[in-house]
């Protein structure tokens, strides 16, 4: 805990460095406060503590309770300092600086109350420091230390907490009470830096302890495993179960999680290439030190047995795998592809990036697909999540991306939420969303379901138009509606940054009374007084700022409702400021990046259409190759092609379009149609069991790279350990491009990222020296923007004026009718990643280990369906079954599932209704019914046999090259 | 239970032409649209249907899709 005296940042209090902890939160008050300690003169702004404007001043006062990113409490007495003029010695902690003060922190009365307040704390505290876990990293130990505890009078006999019972029902960190020494930084930390308030300090004076829930154990309590609290406690108290398993790591690496679209992150904590644990960094910009459970502690599938680290090929998919060195399968798929297409022309091939991937990696892959492969053939998941986003944002703000920052919503004074479910599926944005709605922030959620949000601890009044599935834009209509009828647009907005004629079109048509509240309430279900209320406290705040997540795009009109979320921003001139904002909540880690790279078979990277002569010349040079001018196919018409027969061979770099694609039965048939599948990815995934290639990836622990969040935050992956399998996914792609002739030279991922750079407007300023240089950079970085945009169309937009778009209400082809008359929506769970493949190799397994259908009382009764019974989902697509939940967060008429686990089968019913503008699947609205049944569905006994085969397939390749097992397999 | 890629064409053309049909410049609209995110074998099988029979597209995917095929005509072949 030595600091070492570094005249560059003693006495500029504006640079902090993010590995120490400066005691209290920083303070924003541009009124500056000069005050002297110790006799150096520090100014620091108003309201800043004592205890941080010394430790800018490099001078630590011993602290336990306090710690920068919690609000100061004042109970350890340790940061106790003595003040001229003032009675006492008050903790600096709470203390506020002041003009003129003169502060000591350091003499004799100081030394003997801090180490009377030690020797309290340990003579009630185990003396193991050496077998103890946090040996090596424990505050009390170094304040012990730093204070000169020499010994304790007071013996180590009396009433103590020493025998409290340690709680591992956590699967990863434990809660060992003895050494709890109830200084509250925990309970603080899932009050202030969570917001879940799981945790609270129960009884009083000798009696007061650290409790989950109500005196749970901690699986049981209404704790998410952040970790906030593990990370808070500066003793061993809540530890991370690898730190007593392993030992204290030795170095650190700041990465990029690869979860979800937040993009926190991270220092990975090591023992030589071994990941210890995952520490979220408080410099990083988009999550400011905090994480979820699945960034901090789901990161055990890198190393799971389960893990592909051989590349594999076999020529049909009913054969073995067998096991070749690199060159072999490559020099094997490249042949095949090479002969396809000389049978069978050079639009019969294509590729799937990944948004899961860096953009390093995704810019190669659509980059083979356009010279090597020769045609546009190229998509992304996006396709099935956000890509009516990048159309809707880009048709009327004329950028394809999120306006703002997460931090941005610390100056929103309405936030409205459409059709997301941040707590679960953005949980470390979802924490800094409460703390704005702590502190007075109104709320509206548009969405069928009761989620989680809406219970936010310490927010009344919160706003819930809990709206039919599929009549999102009947809403968002009415919602204008009431915006422009009631006169309460932003008309200087308006008339300085909108396109006069569209804006007097849009009006003629939103003024039409089919769009008012009372009208569109037998659409949506919802009520017209709500409607009103919610359209008013959006538009008349000072700062009204939406949200919006899967729930607005995966619909056949997800385009039309992103553009009609746009008109309601321009309306009321919610863009171009802090605090406000079209907010799109990304789902994968890299889906934005997956965008801006190119994956579209439309756009080059930077969103500039393959149709444009200007663009194609530009790329043509650099590439040395022709592009072709038309577009290519989507995923959903690859598939229909493949099917038809006229599409046979798919290059798919860690998707699984398998699992996580809508009517599995067709896309399983487009597979299995395919002469040649090529799947690179960490596991034998979905997808892989119809391939003829398996080319090992690497984790995002592997491999350099880089991460586009969804704040448009370009962050930096750092490999911490070697690739598995030897190789990183873009040197894969390189040599399969090599092999198809079209040759690639990097060295480094930084090269790639100079190529990117050298072609995409938005990005010319990046680079891997930036980058290390700022931390992170929010795209469009260029000349004019050298450090990026925090804020987008803030003077105006790329398009010069904001296009208000024409949303009419068209009904979903997918609706209740008599054979199904309930409507099936699908989601997320916070402890499961999208198709699980990472979350279900690890503990995280323990909070959800299958998915279940959600249901409303009414309809369970109805079907005499009770809790956990096995039901039957059927839709016009197929029929799966799973187990039922009985829940009032539905709504009558709407059942929900989740798509974590392959064998359910969730998207067996999901159909091929899709967004009409860009074939996003319509997942959330499927029509179905619901009965009692006692087996599985047909598809699921098919899926399970095909699933047993597949795993004997590849296993049997693993016996046939006789590794020595290792400890794993032998378990198995 | 799947269309076939025919019938999805089509339902794809009718839907861009019912969400587009508000606008003044309708037909010009969805013919961009399909102009700019439509694949070449897409295009040319929706055209060839348009010439063929065309009875399940609406008025308005029609003159869109009639637009579309005069600009391919007028167009370099393309090599396959």
């Amino acid at each position: 805990m030595l600091h070492y005296y570094d005249p560059k940042h003693a006495f500029d209090p504006s640079l902090v460095s993010p590995e120490r902890d400066y005691g209290t939160p920083a303070q924003l008050s541009e009124t500056l406060v000069t005050l002297e300690i110790d006799g150096t003169e520090i100014t620091v702004p108003e309201g800043t503590s004592v205890l941080r404007a010394a430790a800018l001043a490099d001078i630590n006062i011993p602290k336990l309770c306090a710690s920068d990113n919690l609000e100061a409490f004042g109970s350890c007495r340790l940061c106790a300092v003595q003040i001229e003029g003032k009675r006492g010695l008050p903790a600096s902690c709470t203390t506020p600086v002041e003009a003129g003060m003169q502060v000591t922190t350091q003499n004799t009365r100081l030394a003997k109350l801090r180490r009377n307040v030690m020797e309290l704390y340990i003579s009630d505290h185990p003396l193991d420091c050496l077998t103890c876990p946090a040996n090596g990293d424990c505050e009390l130990q170094d304040m012990a230390g730093a204070v000169g505890l020499r010994e304790v009078r007071y013996g180590f006999d009396g009433e103590n907490h020493l025998d409290a019972e340690t709680d591992d029902s956590n699967p990863y960190f434990s809660f060992d009470p003895s050494k709890c020494i109830v200084c509250s930084r925990c309970v603080r930390a899932c009050e202030e830096v969570q917001g879940t308030f799981a945790l609270t300090i129960e009884g009083r004076g000798f009696e007061s302890k650290v409790a989950a829930g109500q005196s749970e154990a901690f699986m049981d309590s209404e704790c998410v495993s952040c970790g906030a609290c593990v990370q808070a406690c500066p003793t061993s108290t809540l530890m991370e179960k690898s730190v007593i398993d392993q030992g204290q790591p030795e170095h650190s690496v700041v990465t990029t999680c690869a979860y979800c679209g937040v993009g926190c992150s991270f220092k990975a904590e090591m023992q030589g290439d071994r990941v210890v644990r995952m520490v979220p960094y408080k410099g990083g910009d988009a999550n400011h030190g905090h994480s979820c459970v699945k960034g901090r502690f789901a990161f055990g599938y890198a190393t799971h047995p389960d893990r592909i680290t051989t590349p594999l090929i076999r020529e049909s998919i009913d054969q073995p795998w067998r096991e070749v060195g690199w060159e072999e399968a490559i020099t094997f798929a490249a042949e095949r592809l090479k002969a396809i297409q000389a049978k069978y022309g050079r639009e019969s091939i294509g590729g799937i990036t990944s948004s899961r991937c860096t953009n390093e990696e995704t810019y190669l892959v659509q980059k083979l697909v356009r010279t090597a492969f020769g045609n546009n053939n190229t998509d992304t998941c996006a396709r099935v999540c956000h890509s009516p986003t990048g159309f809707g944002l880009k048709a009327t703000l004329g950028e394809s991306a999120g306006t703002q920052t997460f931090d941005s919503v610390m100056k929103a004074d309405t936030i409205v939420v459409i059709g997301a479910n941040p707590t679960d599926a953005h949980p470390v944005f979802a924490s800094q969303m409460r703390r704005r709605l702590r502190q007075g922030a109104e709320l509206i959620v548009v969405d069928p379901r009761r989620i989680d949000l809406l219970k936010t601890p310490h927010h009344l009044g919160a706003q819930h138009l809990a709206l039919r599935p599929g009549t999102n834009v009947a809403m968002v209509n009415a919602l204008a509606h009431v915006v422009i009828s009631e006169g309460l647009e932003d008309r200087e907005f308006i008339a300085k940054r909108c396109d006069e004629s569209g804006y007097q079109a849009w009006r003629e048509f939103i003024l039409d009374e089919r769009h008012s509240p009372e009208n569109v309430e037998a659409i949506t279900g919802v009520p017209a007084e709500q409607v009103r209320r919610a359209a008013r406290t959006y538009a008349n705040a000072p700062n009204g700022a939406i949200y919006y997540g899967l729930g607005v795009t995966e619909h056949s009109q997800g385009s039309s409702m992103v553009m009609g979320i746009a008109n309601l921003a321009l309306a009321t001139g919610n863009i171009g400021r802090e605090g406000v904002g079209v907010n799109p909540l990304r789902g994968q880690n890299n889906v934005q990046g997956s965008c801006d790279m190119g994956s579209f078979p439309h756009e080059l990277p930077g969103y500039q259409h393959v149709g444009d002569p200007a663009v194609r010349e530009r790329f043509e040079a650099a590439w040395g190759v022709p592009i072709d001018d038309e577009p290519g196919l989507r995923i959903p018409n690859m598939f229909d092609a493949a099917v038809a027969g006229d599409f046979k061979a798919l290059y798919v770099q860690g998707e699984d379009i398998a699992q996580s694609d809508p009517n599995t039965q067709h896309v399983e048939q487009a597979l299995r149609s395919l002469e040649c599948l090529i799947v690179q990815d960490i596991f034998l995934n979905e997808t892989a069991k119809f391939a003829h290639v398996l080319l090992p990836g690497s984790s995002f622990l592997e491999k350099d790279g880089t991460f586009t969040n969804a704040e448009r935050r370009i962050n930096r992956v750092r490999k911490v350990m070697p690739p598995l399998a030897g190789k990183q996914d873009w040197e894969v792609t390189v040599e399969l491009s090599n092999a198809l002739g079209y040759p690639m030279h990097y060295d480094h991922p930084s090269q790639i990222m100079d190529e990117i750079a050298s072609l995409t407007p938005s990005f010319t300023g990046v680079s891997y020296a930036r980058l290390d240089e700022l931390g992170s950079i929010q795209w469009p970085c260029n000349e004019t923007y050298p450090t990026g945009m925090p804020t987008m169309h803030v003077e105006d937009f790329p398009i010069g004026l904001g296009q208000f778009a024409i949303t009419d209400y068209i009904a979903s082809e997918e609706r209740s009718n008599r054979r199904f008359p309930l409507l099936l929506t699908t989601g997320r769970i916070l402890s499961q990643y999208n198709v699980g493949a990472q979350t279900r190799r690890t503990d995280n397994q323990a909070w959800h280990d299958e998915d279940v259908l959600e249901l409303h009382p009414a309809d369970a009764e109805l079907r005499g369906v009770r809790d956990g019974d096995w039901v039957g989902i059927t839709s016009r697509a197929g029929q799966t079954v799973l187990r039922a939940r009985v829940s009032d967060r539905m709504p009558p008429g709407v059942v929900y599932t989740t798509f974590h686990h392959p064998g359910s089968g969730a998207n067996v019913i999901t159909t091929d209704s899709s967004d009409w503008a860009t074939n996003c699947p319509e997942y959330k609205v499927t029509a179905v019914q619901v009965e009692k049944v006692s087996q599985p569905s047909a598809w699921q006994r098919q899926f399970q046999s095909f699933d047993r085969l597949q795993l004997q397939l590849l296993h049997g390749a693993k016996d046939e090259a006789a590794r020595p097992p290792t400890a794993e397999r032998a378990n198995e | 239970m799947s269309r076939s890629q025919l019938d999805t064409l089509i339902h794809m053309a009718n839907q861009i032409a019912i969400n587009n049909a508000h606008y003044g410049d309708a037909a010009e609209r969805v013919h961009t649209h399909l102009k700019k995110f439509w694949a070449r074998s897409m295009k040319r099988q929706i055209v060839e249907y348009l010439h063929q029979d065309g009875s399940q597209l609406s008025p308005l995917a029609r003159q869109a899709i009639e637009r579309l095929a005069q600009h391919q005509s007028e167009a370099r072949p393309t090599s396959a």
